[in-house]
């Protein structure tokens, strides 16, 4: 073969994956891939791109794959601003998903808003995120939110009978104390004759909780509304557990962190406080009424990730890919306005259920699913006994 | 003739392109950015000025006085938080804000470093520490005024639309606009940096760094040369703050948390903190490595702690220490060569 | 306030303290004798953790192997710092400290994620021994019995170092060697070695605490620089390099904390770092240590 036409032949492979690429949507994923908080960055990660995977296996969206750019965010707000502005103008996405911390996510839907690119936040609770002076068209939340999660856990307490006496302990930021203030103000509706007794602050990541404990014990409560979560409430139960904390209140404990996800239940295995009332986006272990959908949903998500186990977070980077799909089918179109506009008011399907998001506040109306939990012999950890599912309130089939 | 002389006579023999100052071409390169660069590479660059302006008021106290701060970010924080609220809550202009970022950094400076001259080495350096994360935590839970850990989003850009005015910027961002506002406070801020360490303040500060004991013989009232030494690092730590904010378009916890003393700390020594003109090349050398290898893996800290192991082991001077030597052995061979 | 109650807030407060001490005992005595700050001892204190909870999986996944895993794990991390000591940070002993402190930040880094790479980012656990199920009840407290062991392992590992430094002839060695590093040179010490065995001693302790602490604690990525500053900040309220130092600055800190989150109940966060303000701007050489400024 002559050079020049060697030449010729490696210009058009160079050209090739670039006409291809043109033809995928792209995604910018910036999460936290490392640090205390990647225990969930990296699940929710893997739970969009197995979204891609499946999406694309059918022909994708509007005949154009989907393609997503992950980045290590660190958890660091700067880092995911700088990551958000890469990933738009210099790698080209046209939809953003992603952040975990209350302070990631406000940061990047700033960046979104003035470079007007939709973003999806997939676990950021922080009310902040929504609030009216920061709300623009393109930031839609597929997280629950801290009112949501106070609200569930004061129901589910105020149904709790010879219960006098309340305690709460919850790390001590703006996610803490907005799930605490929403939890012992729906408390006070729903059961005036409820007295919160004691209320502890460790603060975020706190390795020793034991004065907390011993403190909170003091005060002897008759049940405990906990918004600890991830490694916060492992240590909690390590080191409550031997000095009698949960058998002082009789198990009578609700938790509102997720702490019922078998990512939590797994690493705890028998130490678990079984009998605990715990909440999970996604049970994964869905004893009773479990839909179909779900069934084979959680069985391509343990061969997707290579884990017996699975994943309670999954779901959230998941839902996300499907809203966004849902979203750009609906707009027939991959523009900014056009796709924000459709997904404002927008039912969309996920394996656990329909969800929508508010046409206002952009809020999905996603709940969790809550229930106590118990021992299985099937299963070495422990699980949500008969699922139900909350957002706020309990709601029936 | 005399050696001077001989020096003034070279120096009326040169050519008119040899007197221009070598600051003011990459400075005008600087400035081509927006034209020649994508818009990416403007957000780079305006990141790598802040950084670098950040840097070089650390080099104040580590390379010029000797003082080895490990919370140097605190009056990075308080200017950026000072000028976010301002320009944010309060409405006010950015001329206004920026200047008070500055005085916030001084004062900060002022107070906290009172306490800390007054100890030396490793204790300067752990309250320098202790201090910086008091500052953390009061931003980290002052919900009312600092946002709290959720921050103060949305910060806006000044008003530069009279920018337009100059030729050549007439439909440019407010991005590019931004960045060239950046670029001129951050060269202003440089210069008068430069200034200072040539002056006699300077010189005394150098030679705080050498002996402390031998310049307290000789008169020299160490502890309030090293507290200017130290409000005049948090009034430039002041100004990167401030626009590192509005920059980032946020004001967040995460900004005073100590990693980033760290960071600041390893731009000036990968730099050379020995070289007036080290932390600016290392502040661009760590930006660029960042963005470049976080694009390939998520490892960057291995990668990161690989580079500084090679820069402790075989370049103690820096990059620019590295190249100053290089430099003067390969003259050093060429000039032999020629004997 | 009952006094079983007050009682119960001491208890708790003596458990962290005596945790603290068996890791900063460690950072105290590498920096009283060789006179480097460690940053990386709070990755031998993770990487201790991992390794035993690995150990623990390989060995047989019941609790009665957490003992020879502990020691294991501890083994290996005493490994791992004589390597470093002997291949890297030898040549920077002459060097300004502030390089040595950036060296131990590299390491901080690297072995970080190494880490990562090993074993993920998600939340490990290992469970309490049986042999130290259960508890105790004190005076009206519940004391569990692995707290107690913590707790007498801490007073042990303090009385038992103490000993040996002012008893014995290596403990007169590394005495000399903190005080004046040369002569001790000059006299034809081995100084080299007594460095190797000094950093391999702390190295031993990090990893024995990381190991004894995955019982009551989640193993997570960032363990690291949580827990250094914690083991700084008491070993600057007790005094750089003196190690009964270190077991009152623990004692003070653990005790602080616990009854301080009584008076201020959001206090933990600024707690730490108040006192370490206010301990260098009073008295900056700490309770014990010697009185430079």
């Amino acid at each position: 073969m002559s050079l020049r036409r060697l030449l010729a032949l490696a210009c058009a492979v160079a050209i090739l994956p670039s006409v291809a690429m043109a033809d995928t949507i792209k995604i910018g994923f910036p999460i936290p891939l490392s640090g205390p908080t990647a225990s969930y960055g990296n699940p929710i990660l893997k739970g969009a791109q197995m979204a891609v995977e499946e999406i694309n296996a059918k022909g994708g969206v509007l005949g154009q794959k989907l393609e997503i750019l992950p980045r290590d965010s660190k958890a660091n707000a700067d880092e995911a601003v700088r990551l958000a502005r890469e990933l738009i103008i210099k790698d080209g996405v046209q939809f953003l998903i992603g952040t975990l911390t209350s302070a990631e996510a406000p940061a990047v839907s700033t960046i979104a808003k003035e470079n007007k690119i939709v973003f999806l936040a997939p676990s950021a609770k922080a009310m902040l995120l929504t609030a009216p002076q920061n709300l623009h068209p393109y930031v839609f939340r597929v997280a629950s939110t801290t009112a949501t999660e106070g609200q569930s856990g004061a129901y589910i307490v105020s149904k709790w009978q010879g219960v006098k006496k309340v305690a709460t302990i919850a790390p001590d930021y703006a996610y803490g104390r907005d799930i605490i203030a929403a939890f012992t103000e729906h408390l006070k509706q729903l059961r005036p004759d409820i007295e919160i007794v004691d209320q502890e602050w460790p603060k975020l990541g706190e390795p020793d909780l034991t004065p907390f404990i011993t403190a909170q014990m003091s005060k002897k409560p008759d049940a405990v509304y906990c918004a600890l979560f991830s490694g916060d409430f492992i240590t909690l139960v390590k080191q409550a557990t031997p000095l009698g904390y949960f058998k002082a209140i009789n198990n009578r404990l609700a938790d509102g962190g997720e702490v019922g996800a078998v990512d939590i239940t797994a690493a705890l295995g028998n130490d678990y406080p079984f009998g605990i009332w715990a909440d999970a986006y996604d049970p994964v272990v869905w004893p009773g009424n479990e839909p179909a959908e779900h069934k084979a949903f959680i069985t391509r998500l343990k061969a997707y990730m290579k884990s017996d186990v699975g994943s309670g977070w999954a779901i959230q980077g998941y839902s996300a890919v499907e809203a966004l799909a849902a979203g750009i089918q609906k707009a027939g179109s991959t523009n900014s306005d056009k796709v924000a506009a459709a997904l404002a008011g927008l039912t969309y399907d996920t394996p656990v259920g329909k969800r929508t998001f508010d046409a206002k506040t952009h809020n999905s109306d996603a709940g969790e699913f809550w229930g106590i939990m118990v021992k299985d012999p099937a299963y070495p950890y422990a699980i949500i006994s008969s699922p139900g599912y909350y957002n706020p309130l309990p709601v029936t089939n | 003739m005399s050696g001077a002389d001989i020096a003034l006579s070279r120096r009326v023999a040169w050519p008119l392109w040899r007197r221009i100052p070598w600051t003011l071409i990459v400075f005008l390169l600087a400035a081509m950015v927006p034209f020649l660069g994508s818009r990416y590479d403007t957000f780079l660059g305006t990141q790598i000025a802040i950084e670098a302006l950040f840097a070089v008021s650390l080099n104040l106290l580590l390379g010029t006085t000797g003082l080895v701060s490990f919370g140097h970010v605190a009056y990075f924080g308080i200017g950026a938080y000072a000028c976010g609220i301002l320009m944010k809550t309060y409405d006010v202009s950015f001329w206004i804000a920026f200047p008070a970022a500055g005085l916030a950094g001084a004062l900060g400076a002022l107070i906290f470093g009172f306490f800390c001259v007054r100890l030396s080495k490793i204790y300067f350096a752990m309250l320098t520490l202790a201090f910086s994360q008091i500052v953390w935590a009061i931003c980290f839970k002052w919900n009312d005024v600092t946002g709290g850990d959720q921050g103060l989003p949305d910060i806006p850009y000044p008003d530069l639309d009279w920018l337009s005015a100059i030729p050549g910027f007439g439909d440019s961002s407010i991005g590019d606009r931004f960045y060239i506002l950046t670029l001129v406070l951050v060269a202003l801020s440089l210069a008068v940096v430069w200034k200072i360490t040539r002056s006699p303040f300077g010189r005394m500060l150098t030679t705080i760094r050498d002996n402390p004991e031998r310049a307290a013989f000789i008169g020299l009232n160490v502890r309030a040369y090293e507290l200017a030494a130290f409000v005049v690092a948090g009034i430039f730590a002041g100004f990167a703050g401030a626009l590192f904010g509005i920059f980032n378009r946020g004001v967040f916890a995460d900004y005073v948390f100590w990693p980033k003393s760290a960071e600041v700390m390893i731009m000036t020594i990968l730099g050379g903190m020995n070289y007036f003109w080290g932390p600016p090349v290392g502040a661009f050398a760590l930006v660029w490595l960042n963005q470049e290898i976080t694009d390939y893996t998520e490892y960057w800290p291995f990668v990161l702690g690989a580079i500084l192991l090679v820069l402790l082991y075989a370049f103690p001077g820096g990059i620019v220490g590295g190249l100053v030597s290089g430099f003067r052995h390969l003259r050093h061979q060429l000039t032999a060569r020629r004997a | 306030m009952a006094a079983s109650f007050l009682f119960s807030q001491f208890v708790g407060g003596l458990t962290t303290a005596m945790f603290l001490f068996l890791i900063a005992s460690g950072l105290s005595l590498v920096f009283g004798v060789m006179r480097v700050i460690n940053f990386a001892h709070g990755s031998f204190y993770m990487l201790g953790a991992y390794l035993a909870w690995q150990m623990v999986r390989w060995l047989h996944p019941s609790a009665e192997s957490f003992w020879p895993a502990a020691l294991l794990a501890a083994s290996s991390v005493a490994l791992l710092g004589v390597i470093v000591e002997r291949l890297l940070l030898r040549f920077l002993y002459g060097r300004e400290e502030l390089y040595q402190l950036l060296f131990t930040y590299a390491l901080v880094l690297i072995l970080g994620d190494a880490a990562k790479f090993a074993w993920g980012t998600a939340q490990l656990t290992v469970s309490r021994p049986a042999v130290l199920n259960g508890s105790i009840d004190i005076l009206g407290a519940t004391v569990p019995y692995y707290n107690l062991f913590i707790m007498l392992l801490g007073l042990a590992i303090a009385l038992g170092g103490w000993r040996l430094l002012s008893g014995s002839g290596a403990g007169r060695m590394v005495r000399a060697a903190s005080y004046d590093r040369e002569m001790l040179d000059a006299l034809g010490a081995n100084v080299g070695g007594i460095y190797t065995g000094m950093f391999a001693v702390s190295s031993f302790l990090a990893g024995l605490s990381g190991a004894l602490v995955t019982p009551i604690s989640s193993i997570v990525p960032g363990m690291d620089v949580e827990i250094i500053v914690q083991a700084f900040i008491v070993v600057v309220i007790g005094g750089l390099g003196s190690f009964w130092g270190t077991f009152w600055g623990s004692l003070i800190y653990g005790l602080v904390l616990s009854f301080g989150i009584l008076i201020f109940p959001s206090f933990s966060l600024f707690s730490v770092f108040a006192l370490m303000a206010v301990i260098l701007i009073v008295r900056p050489w700490g309770l014990l240590g010697r009185p430079i400024r």
